[in-house]
């Protein structure tokens, strides 16, 4: 186990250093914005823009500037400065961390306690009304996008913008550390949001998975045995639907991440998404290049997890 | 300076407010009822573009920066006439236009934790740093760049510049190596907001200041900051927090300054910003205007509408055609262009009549009287048709003229480089139907907004046939700021070219040049007006509207439009009711 996540870890590390060195390309290659020229403004000498490359780096080779950017990524850290306002990117998306976590993570359980529950009561009673109306209800949620279900959901729940006003109002974001009530009700309808989409894909696999197992072999076999159908389904049934589930789980962290940042977009929660956003629009290179570089990572260590867990879940698998 | 909803990007000051349709008002403009104390809340969508009052230039900044430092001249809320903020008086200028001489008031301080009187030399220093390019201020060199001793390239370290002068603590002289008609207006930038040199020396050091994260104010309020001078009140992206500055002095400014607090929340979605500030969560709209069908339902609700203001920017959006290249290189095409374009269809990708009036040339009418009636006001009109809608008979019987016997085009295809994302790619679709009419194949390369200007569009060589999405706020109320970055044939440059028809015509260059010196604004403001007849009737570029701006408030608050600033609220007018 021990060799095989060294191994894991090394592969990882040669994937961001992939990721980061394509999203230089990316940058140099098509027609993105030239951020000497918008950090200069529009009444700016040629001259000064020139200066303002030279100051920021950008006249040398693009291979130069990712190695200097490479050269201060593994010796120091460093992500960089902004070339819109010089912040430090690093301590931008450490500040920022904490809020994406929350919304991620919040997400995430919101996505599970939703998805499999339903997935579940679905399978265990297929072609009920209850099972028809969550199935219709699953097809509503993936075709809604996160940016118009986050706006409906505000104009009806949100305080400030609601009908009903029950949830925080967009921008009302506070860490947890702060205050853990304000924290909760300002993200509420976030994490609801971004697990509608996932919730309903999960509830749908859960009760494909779960229908099919329960055709098994072994499944009858256990039923011959004298056991309650609720251990039938959840010690024998579930455990075997729910393998596959967790590795799509696992991949499906990194579209997570990608929704976040809709999600931070619409509720203006201070993330990295909504950092991503921004960078993006300002062509601010060293930030685009933090946030691609941290979600990287972010997908490569929950890949990473959801392996070893897989082993604790299927007894077949093992690490060579 | 960017234009509010950075959407189109140009300069903004001059601009009078249009109270349409009976809108607006429903405040205390002037503010001289308001009530001390409480906090105001504003909403942005996007952050400042610098923080440093040396290196701001855009129309949302200005509304931070002008209640936080005072340059010399400023302006009341309700006007566009220039005023003595810093100054004691308004600037004399000597007979020959080359000496300009200011007077400082006495008694105004520096903010925590420099704490010291403010002195001539700190406007001296201040206007230097705006040459080092770790300041990178993007209009020093356009308005400043004919003060004797000014640096032609830029420079690594702040320069002492000989035009510069300060014969005692309260007395600045400003020595010039040519008369400049708008020198004077160029002093309410906010460059010439005092920097106190001791203090800032060390932030500017190095190819990126650091000044604007140790900022002190001079203004009524101060970016809430620590002991050491730190900022605390400013997290980019996010929220900036304005408190009052303890050493401002009521007896040395005309601000009220009625609330105690200010705060800029930011990363707002228009459409939840706008509901929040009719719920009364919020006070203000920043940097967006309320998205049409917002506007369009608070227009129509009686209890609403009142508390919106619309106010004229200064300028015009227009379609660029490159004069340098085929077919764009006659002057019969262009004008079939003008003609055929359905400038009502591109009103519309604006959100219609309420964005406001058709643009038939480019000094906008609410920019006073200054060279729009001398431009030949609402009826200089060249080329007419119904509604605005284009008159395609008219452009076809041009085009025969031009060399196309059917009326119709039949070269290759022409290319626009436009946005990827309404409304900009909305206007180029309708600039490509438009010319379509006429026999036009338009191929559009869809970019960024930003992309569109800094690659394509602003480098000449780089320049497509068309570029539909451009536009030009004037920076204060001078023609000069609207018209000579724009379309002086001197002004084309390898990059950062804002002449995006690429217009070097002499009789224009001519005469710019002449009106550039003329000291007597009559004179001036005539000439300027003929400028426009002259640009205008080149087709060049095709102005389609001359825009409003709106401005939100909420029932809890006083309104305070800045005319001046395109409508960007004056926080420091506007009091809680």
């Amino acid at each position: 186990m021990g060799a095989y996540i060294v191994r894991r870890t090394l592969w990882a590390i040669l994937l961001l250093l992939v990721v980061s060195f394509l999203t230089f390309v990316i940058f140099n290659v098509f027609p993105s914005a030239d951020p000497a020229a918008l950090r200069a403004g529009r009444n700016a000498t040629p001259a000064l823009i020139e200066q303002i490359r030279r100051n920021l780096g950008l006249d040398k080779p693009f291979y130069t500037q990712y190695w200097i950017y490479l050269k201060g990524l593994l010796e120091h850290f460093n992500l960089g400065y902004s070339y819109y306002n010089t912040e430090s990117v690093k301590s931008e998306i450490f500040s920022r961390l904490p809020a994406t976590i929350s919304v991620t993570v919040g997400g995430f359980v919101a996505w599970m306690l939703i998805g499999i529950p339903v997935g579940i009561i679905s399978a265990i009673k297929p072609r009920s009304l209850l099972d028809r109306i969550m199935m219709g209800g699953s097809l509503v949620a993936i075709s809604a996008p996160v940016y118009f279900l986050g706006l409906v959901s505000l104009f009806l729940f949100a305080q400030g913008t609601g009908v009903l006003q029950w949830a925080g109002a967009a921008g009302s974001y506070v860490p947890i550390t702060q205050n853990p009530g304000t924290w909760f009700n300002s993200l509420i309808l976030a994490w609801l949001t971004l697990a509608a989409a996932f919730a309903a894909f999960y509830a749908r696999m859960t009760r494909g998975n779960l229908i099919e197992v329960m055709h098994e072999d072994y499944i009858r076999t256990a039923r011959a045995k004298g056991l309650r159908e609720s251990v039938v389904i959840t010690k024998h049934g579930l455990r075997a639907a729910l393998t596959p589930i967790v590795t799509m789980a696992g991949m499906d962290i990194g579209l997570l991440l990608g929704g976040a940042i809709l999600t931070e977009i619409v509720f203006n929660i201070p993330g990295i998404g909504r950092y991503a956003y921004d960078a993006i629009v300002n062509a601010d290179l060293p930030a685009i290049q933090g946030t691609v570089l941290f979600g990287a990572f972010f997908i490569v260590f929950a890949n990473l997890v959801v392996d070893i867990l897989y082993a604790f879940l299927d007894p077949r698998v093992t690490y060579g | 300076m960017r234009r509010r909803n950075a959407v189109f990007v140009g300069l903004a000051a001059g601009a009078l407010v249009l109270v349409a349709a009976g809108f607006g008002n429903g405040g205390n403009t002037s503010g001289a009822q308001g009530k001390k104390g409480g906090t105001i809340t504003m909403l942005s969508n996007g952050d400042v573009d610098h923080i440093d009052p040396g290196q701001a230039y855009y129309q949302f900044t200005y509304a931070i920066t002008y209640i936080t430092q005072r340059p010399l001249l400023a302006y009341k809320p309700n006007s566009v006439t220039p005023i003595p903020d810093l100054a004691a008086s308004m600037p004399t200028v000597s007979a020959n236009g080359l000496t300009v001489t200011v007077h400082i008031k006495h008694g105004i301080k520096f903010s925590p934790p420099v704490n010291r009187e403010v002195t001539s030399a700190d406007v001296k220093y201040a206007m230097e740093r705006g040459f080092d390019s770790a300041v990178a201020n993007g209009y020093a060199s356009a308005y400043f760049g004919d003060l004797v001793g000014a640096p032609t390239t830029p420079q690594n370290k702040v320069p002492n510049i000989s035009g510069i002068q300060t014969p005692d603590k309260y007395t600045i002289v400003f020595k010039l190596r040519k008369p400049s008609g708008v020198f004077v207006g160029a002093l309410q930038e906010p460059l010439t907001a005092p920097v106190p040199a001791s203090y800032a020396r060390k932030y500017d050091k190095g190819t990126a200041s650091s000044y604007g994260n140790w900022q002190v104010a001079t203004g009524p309020y101060m970016i809430q900051n620590n002991a050491a001078g730190k900022i605390t009140g400013y997290t980019p992206g996010r929220q900036i927090v304005l408190v009052r500055n303890p050493n401002w002095n009521p007896k040395t400014s005309w601000r009220p300054a009625y609330a105690d607090k200010i705060v800029i929340k930011e990363g707002f979605d228009p459409t939840v910003g706008t509901k929040q500030i009719l719920s009364g969560s919020a006070d203000v709209n920043g940097d967006f205007p309320p998205p049409a069908a917002e506007l369009k339902s608070i227009t129509s609700n009686s209890s609403q509408k009142s508390e919106l203001e619309f106010t004229a920017t200064s300028g015009s959006r227009y379609v660029a055609l490159n004069t340098r290249k085929p077919p764009f290189n006659k002057l019969l095409v262009r004008q079939a262009v003008a003609y055929v374009l359905d400038r009502n269809a591109l009103r519309l990708t604006r959100g219609g009549p309420i964005d406001g009036k058709i643009a038939t040339h480019f000094i906008s009418p609410d920019f006073g009287s200054v060279g729009f009636n001398q431009a030949g006001g609402f009826n200089f009109n060249p080329f007419p048709s119904a509604g605005g809608s284009g008159d395609v008979a008219k452009a076809m019987a041009l085009m025969k003229k031009a060399g196309y016997k059917s009326g119709k085009y039949s070269g290759p295809q022409v290319t626009q480089v436009a946005d990827n994302s309404p409304p900009g790619s909305n206007t180029a679709a309708v600039v490509a139907n438009s010319l379509a009419k006429i026999g036009f194949n338009v191929k559009t390369i869809s970019v960024q907004h930003a992309a569109m200007y800094t690659r394509f569009c602003n480098v000449p060589k780089n320049e497509p046939n068309i570029c539909p999405n451009v536009g030009w706020l004037a920076d204060f109320h001078e023609p000069q700021t609207l018209l000579d970055p724009t379309f002086n044939g001197k002004n084309i440059i390898p990059t950062n070219n804002s002449n995006w028809p690429l217009l070097n015509d002499s009789a224009i260059n001519k005469l710019m040049d002449k009106a550039e010196l003329e000291l007597n604004p009559e004179t001036r403001y005539k000439e300027w007006g003929q400028i426009d007849d002259m640009i205008t009737k080149t087709a060049a570029a095709i102005p389609w509207i001359w825009e409003t701006s709106p401005t939100l408030y909420s029932t809890k608050v006083t309104h305070a439009s800045e005319l001046w600033n395109g409508g960007e609220p004056d926080m420091s007018f506007m009091s809680v009711k």
